[in-house]
This record gives C-alpha cells, sequence and structure tokens, in this order.
C-alpha cells in the first residue's frame, strides 16, 4: 500500500513538473528578478550607472511621487466608473437575456462577443471609432448635426473614451456570471414574493438581488482586480494622454521601465500596485467568507 | 601525364580561379545582415531595392521595419543583449548621445577616414556629420537630413483675392512667414468654417489656418517645441552647470506661442503626433504647417499626398522672433552599426550603408520622385532637382547654418517630461507655461544633478567630430 502511495506520488510529481517548471520560468523568477531589482538603481539605456543596491530608495521615490499618485487617482476613478457601468448594464442584461423569449441564446452569445476578443485589439477597434477626423462616431453624431468631438485628444473626453471601451469589452463577463447564477436560483421565493402581491421592482430588490449578492461579490472583485491593471486599451488609445490625463498605474509603471529605463523603481511600483491588489483579493476572500458564513 | 588527367587539373584550376573572382566580386557572400529600421522615407525607398546590394555583395539584407514610437525600446533591448540580432540600427540623431554613452555603436570614424573619397565626405553637409557624434566620435551615418522649416499652400498665397484680403485685415502682404507674429497672423487669417470661402470656393469642411505636432506621444510635441524655442533664441542647457535650462524668456515665449496657435488647429490638436500632423498638410486642409522636412517630400507625389492636385507647396524656413535668421536645430535620420557584431558583419554593414547613403543611390532617389531629405550639398545644390523639388533650396540654405540637436544621454528623460508638461498646458491643465516647463526641468535635473558637475559638462559638451579633422 506505501508502495503504491509512494508511486502515486512520485508520478504525480512528475506529471506536474512540466506546469512547474513554466510557473517557474513564466512567473515565479521574473517576480523574484523585479524584486531584486526594486532594491538597485538599474538604468538599462545607461549601463554607465553604477547598479547599486540603494535599499527602499526606489520604494520611497515611487510613494512620494506626484505622478505615481496621480496615476492611483486616475485608476480608482477608471475603475469605479467602469465598474459601475459594468454591474448596472450587465445585470440588467442578465435579466433580460435569462427570459425566456424567442432568439435569447443567440442574443446571449452575440453579448459575449467582446469579452472573446484581445482588449490590443479591442483597442483597435476603438480607434478607428474615435478617430477625431475620420472615426466612426464623429461620422454619425455629425449626422444629426453635433459637432466633432475630440474623444482620445482632449483631457475632458479621454477618461471617458477609455471607459466606454472598457465597460463595453466587460460588461458581458458580469452579464454572463450574473445570468448563470440567475438561472440557478430557487423559484419557490419567487412563487412566495408574487402571492404576496409584490411589485417586479420589490421581487428585484427584496429577492433577486440578495440571492445574487455573493456571486455578484465574486464578480465585483474579479473586475476591479482586472480593472485595476488596465494597460492595452489605453495604451493603444492613448497611451496615457493627453498630458497625463489617462495615465494609470500601469502606464506609470511602463513610463518609468521603458520610457525612463528605470528598471528598479518601475519593478518597485509594480511591487507597490502587487500589495495593493493582494489587499483587493484579502477583501474579497474575507467577503467571501463572511457571505458563506451568513448562509 | 594523360589528356584526360590534364583536363581535369585544368578545368580545376579554371574553377578555383572562377571562385577565387566570384568571391571578390562577392566579398560578403554568406553573410546575412538585418536592420532594425524604422517604416519612413530614409528606409522605405532603400527597402525596395535591397537585392541590388545583395547582387553586388553577396550579403543578404533583411529590413524590419518598426513605427517609430516603440523602436528606441526595441534598440535599447538590442543594444543591452550579449547575441545581438541585428548588424545594422536606424538611429535618429537626437539618441545618438544616449546609445554613444553605453558604448552600444561602433565608432565609424576610421572606416569613413578611410573611404573618405568614396562616400564623398566633403559632399556631405558638414552638421550632419556632427549630428551624428558623440564625443567627437562618429556613431551613425546620414541616410536622411532634416530641419525644422515651414510647409505652406502656394497656391492659397498666390490667389489675388487672400492676397488683398490679408494686406487689408493685417497692413502688410501676404508671403512666407519670416516672424512668428506673421506666422500666427496667417495662421489666424487662413481659419476658415465650413461654408466660408477659400480663394473664392465654398469650403466643403473646416480649414485650418495651421496643423502643428501637439501630442506627447513619442515627445512629438517637445521635437516641435524646441525648434520654435531656438527661433525665439533659447537652448537647452545651462553651460555652467549642465542642467535644465529651458524656463527662460524666450523657453516660455515659444510655449506661449505653440498655445496661441491652438484655435487655428484642428480640434484633435493633442493628438496630431506627426504623421497625423502632416497629414493635414498632404490633404490640403491646412494652410500652414511647420514639420521636419523627412516628411516634406511627400509633398510633391501625388502617390503620396493629395495636395499636388489640389494645389501646390511652398517651403521656407523657420520663422524667428525678429526676421533676422538664427541657427536652427538640424536633425538626422542615419544608420549605426551594432558594436556588438562580428568584424566581418561590421564590415557588410559598413558597405550597406556606403551604399545606401551614397551619392549616386541618393541621386537615382531623387531622380525618380521618391524625395529623400537630402543631406549632400551636390544633390541639394543641383538646379534641376533644385527645380523639381523646391524645398532642397530651403533644406540647403537652413542645414548649412544649423545648430545640432539634443544629443543628451537624458534625452529620453527630456523628451519625456516636456512631452507631458507641455501637453498638459497646451490641453489646459497647468496654468501657466513657466509652470509647465518649470515642472519638466525640475523631473530632468532632479536625475542629472546626482551625477558630477564634470560629468554633466561632459554631456553637453559638442566635440567636434573628429572624421572632418584634416
Amino acid at each position: 500500500m506505501g508502495y503504491v502511495n509512494r508511486r502515486n506520488r512520485t508520478i504525480a510529481g512528475v506529471f506536474l513538473l512540466p506546469t512547474a517548471a513554466v510557473l517557474f520560468l513564466t512567473t515565479i523568477y521574473p517576480m523574484l528578478y523585479a524584486l531584486y531589482l526594486s532594491f538597485r538603481n538599474y538604468d538599462l539605456a545607461k549601463p554607465f550607472i553604477p547598479r547599486i543596491f540603494v535599499g527602499l530608495a526606489n520604494f520611497q521615490e515611487v510613494l512620494t511621487s506626484g505622478p505615481f499618485l496621480h496615476s492611483m487617482l486616475i485608476t480608482f476613478k477608471l475603475m469605479g466608473v467602469t465598474l459601475f457601468f459594468q454591474f448596472v448594464i450587465g445585470v440588467g442584461l442578465a435579466l433580460l437575456v435569462t427570459q425566456r423569449l424567442p432568439g435569447m441564446a443567440a442574443i446571449r452569445t452575440l453579448l459575449l462577443i467582446p469579452m472573446m476578443i484581445s482588449p490590443v485589439i479591442v483597442g483597435l477597434v476603438w480607434l478607428f471609432i474615435y478617430f477625431p477626423e475620420l472615426g466612426y462616431f464623429n461620422y454619425f453624431i455629425g449626422l444629426i448635426g453635433i459637432n466633432p468631438i475630440p474623444w482620445i485628444t482632449s483631457t475632458q473626453w479621454a477618461l471617458t473614451a477609455i471607459a466606454i471601451a472598457d465597460i463595453w469589452q466587460w460588461t458581458p463577463f458580469v452579464m454572463m456570471g450574473t445570468a448563470a447564477a440567475l438561472q440557478s436560483l430557487s423559484p419557490e421565493p419567487y412563487e412566495a414574493a408574487r402571492i404576496d402581491g409584490n411589485s417586479n421592482i420589490d421581487v428585484f430588490l427584496h429577492v433577486t438581488l440578495p440571492q445574487l449578492k455573493p456571486v455578484l461579490i465574486s464578480l465585483l472583485f474579479l473586475r476591479a482586480i482586472d480593472a485595476f491593471k488596465i494597460y492595452d486599451i489605453i495604451f493603444v488609445l492613448t497611451k496615457g494622454g493627453p498630458g497625463d490625463a489617462t495615465e494609470t498605474i500601469a502606464l506609470y509603471i511602463y513610463r518609468q521601465s521603458f520610457t525612463f529605463w528605470r528598471m528598479g523603481v518601475g519593478a518597485a511600483a509594480s511591487f507597490v500596485s502587487l500589495i495593493i491588489i493582494s489587499v483587493l483579493i484579502t477583501l474579497f476572500f474575507k467577503s467571501m467568507q463572511k457571505s458563506a458564513a451568513a448562509r | 601525364m594523360g589528356i584526360w588527367k590534364k583536363s581535369v587539373l585544368a578545368a580545376g584550376f579554371v574553377a578555383l580561379m572562377c571562385g577565387s573572382a566570384l568571391s571578390q566580386d562577392k566579398p560578403f557572400e554568406g553573410v546575412q545582415l538585418k536592420m532594425l529600421g524604422i517604416g519612413d522615407t530614409s528606409v522605405t525607398r532603400l527597402a525596395k531595392i535591397t537585392s541590388e546590394f545583395e547582387e553586388q555583395t553577396g550579403a543578404k539584407v533583411q529590413i524590419d521595419m518598426l513605427p517609430y514610437p516603440g523602436l528606441i525600446d526595441k534598440i535599447i533591448i538590442e543594444a543591452s543583449s550579449d547575441k545581438p540580432t541585428y548588424q545594422l540600427l536606424w538611429v535618429d540623431s537626437p539618441w545618438v548621445g544616449m546609445l554613444g554613452e553605453a558604448g552600444a555603436l561602433q565608432d565609424l570614424t576610421e572606416y569613413a577616414k578611410r573611404d573618405a573619397a568614396e562616400i564623398g565626405l566633403d559632399d556631405i553637409i558638414p552638421v550632419q556629420l556632427q549630428e551624428n557624434s558623440w564625443q567627437g566620435q562618429l556613431l551613425a551615418f546620414p541616410a536622411s537630413g532634416m530641419i525644422w522649416h515651414v510647409n505652406y499652400r502656394q497656391d492659397l498665397f498666390d490667389d489675388a483675392g487672400e492676397k488683398e484680403a490679408f494686406k487689408a485685415k493685417y497692413s502688410y502682404d501676404l508671403a512666407p512667414p519670416a516672424t512668428w507674429q506673421q506666422f500666427h497672423d496667417i495662421a489666424e487669417f487662413f481659419t476658415r468654417k465650413k461654408g466660408d470661402k477659400l480663394a473664392g470656393k465654398v469650403l466643403e469642411q473646416d480649414f485650418y489656418g495651421n496643423a502643428e505636432s501637439y501630442s506627447r506621444v513619442q515627445g512629438a510635441i517637445t521635437h516641435d517645441y524646441f525648434p520654435i524655442m531656438r527661433g525665439f533664441g533659447g537652448d537647452y542647457w545651462d553651460p555652467a552647470t549642465g542642467l535644465c535650462a529651458m524656463t527662460g524668456e524666450p523657453h516660455v515665449k515659444a510655449a506661449e506661442f505653440m498655445k496661441s496657435l491652438v484655435p487655428f488647429n484642428p480640434p484633435d490638436y493633442l493628438g496630431l503626433m506627426w504623421d497625423i500632423q502632416s497629414g493635414y498638410m498632404e490633404r490640403g486642409e491646412t494652410a500652414l504647417s511647420g514639420y521636419w522636412s523627412v516628411r516634406t517630400v511627400r509633398l510633391t507625389n501625388p502617390e503620396e499626398a493629395k495636395l499636388p492636385t489640389l494645389g501646390k507647396a511652398g517651403f521656407s524656413g523657420g520663422p524667428t522672433e525678429d526676421g533676422k535668421p538664427q541657427p536652427t536645430y538640424t536633425g538626422s535620420l542615419s544608420f549605426a552599426i551594432n558594436a556588438k557584431v562580428s568584424d566581418q558583419e561590421k564590415e557588410a554593414a559598413w558597405a550597406f550603408i556606403k551604399w545606401g547613403t551614397g551619392e549616386k543611390i541618393m541621386r537615382r532617389l531623387a531622380d525618380e520622385g521618391w524625395g529623400i531629405s537630402q543631406f549632400r550639398k551636390s544633390i541639394l545644390a543641383d538646379p534641376a532637382l533644385q527645380e523639381k523639388y523646391p524645398y532642397y533650396k530651403v533644406l540647403l540654405d537652413t542645414q548649412t547654418n544649423a545648430r545640432r540637436r539634443i544629443f543628451h544621454p537624458f534625452y529620453a528623460d527630456v523628451e519625456e517630461n516636456f512631452g507631458v508638461e507641455l501637453s498638459k498646458y497646451m490641453a489646459g491643465e497647468t496654468a501657466t507655461a513657466q509652470e509647465a516647463l518649470g515642472n519638466a526641468c525640475t523631473a530632468v535635473n532632479s536625475r542629472l544633478s546626482m551625477f558630477p558637475l564634470e560629468q554633466r559638462l561632459r554631456w553637453i559638451n559638442d566635440a567636434p567630430v573628429t572624421v572632418l579633422q584634416k
């Protein structure tokens, strides 16, 4: 018996080895190397600058830097707006597509398409839509007599333009998760609520929403973590500009690492960002545990 | 020895001779050259005919063309690698200091001295060689010589009605701008709305008096701000401290001038990267646009620009504050050799540079209509070519009296910080030009001040390029 167990463990280990190796090479080693860099004065473009140990200086610089704090503000602003609309529209769509109406299955599939496209492609699609002179958006609003809007080239509109693109791409994710949850809800509370004469809004607020809460919290945290890392769409559409109007934390890290070539500062900013994401994840699990305990 | 044996021996000898002659004809047979280049005129023209170089030398050339944004990233990563992939690197002259101080580029001084007659060293406008030097070493070779200058709608400037109206409004004749005030007046005058008349015709869409680069992407706004700043008499560095000095009166005036042009620019002005900006002139949708001559070459070719079919482009040097000529900043788009490649690859790469930048190829491209922003005196001064390309005279005159552009190892910091701060100022996010320039200079100096004074002064010292010393 012991031999069989030992042999099974060995076989399991052999099967796990490729995954562990890939994980080590693509995630663990780069992370450890980034941690090493975050404590050094490392400028890739200037090998004449001594790549010395600088302690926490890079972290101190990041945490006291105006542009970093600004990028944090932009990130949370974008996160707040996109999550709000993704959830309002996503839940609304989920309620719609779970109705037993003809063609709903096809509509549901079509609505999922944006989520399946790579964010870089989404960025390029929206670049065509927003393009100031030749873009579709300005063409269509021009037909109803509205002047062209500098969607991605004005500090007033650029963040909104990015939020619209992100909402378009990720609302289906919320819709899909919510729709799955809706379909698994037990019908009894609904029957009871209807017998009691509750309106549809009351049913939604007091029956559906409480039952959806654990799923919505899960979706919220998953989306929040993703929104915190937003990079691709912004890089394609505005590269953080105009000015620094759309510079999120990911763009700040990119700029430090690949524009100024300050790999140490970029790595330190990445770790600060990692800590923030870790706090979000911790909150997520705590809230999950609370929900589970309440049930 | 039998007849057969003699025949075989003779055949072998002939084959050996032929092989040796062939290898002398094609000295780089079997060498593979890869160039990390840009998808712009300095490379695209040449990329079409590299097979001719292969035929002559035996070296195979592959050119990977990337967009300007992001190209320097690839070059720095390539330069930091111990196993180089690219033998040839396309270099924008402001990068020379950064790549030179990092030891990434091969010193071409000895090659250029050795082959001075073949490359026509004396035929090259001297500032173009200076532009590619770092601490006196020639680190790249010009493939396209640039100057920031003014492009305008010659046909509109020649229109009698427009001339009369301009004179009535501004009390002087409509002509290419010699001062910044005139530049501003012309931009204001030609800004028209859809339905207004332009040269007697009703406009079907808005017409812009001016199109400048205001985009922060890849420091486009910075590179257009610098020549304007120079036109106001400003410069980059404090010669006593080696620190950023772009906060003085000429610098502020230049930034304020750029902002004063915003109402005459397209509504997407903050997104005007060079290609988008020059597109307005190429489509004939603006009256006046100052930009780098590397894109000017498209304005005379109807296959690349709509303007030659609508009207005519005119060209003049950059204005100054008082109208008196002032040395402007030049630029160079160049070919360099990766310092880490083998000696044979270096020789092959140098042969490619000689071939691709030589007088013969440059003249041929000019003759065929595929203009390059030229840097050879013999071509720019050729009367027939000047007739064909009116901007050649502007290029010759301005480059002859030009100063080299920024070449500091911390150039990327300057480009990016000024790009962001100027963009914010133009967008109205920063209240004053003084504040914007102060923010940018503070960010640059926060890094520079960590280095000793001696080193900072060395970085701003433009040592004369030794290849020109007799």
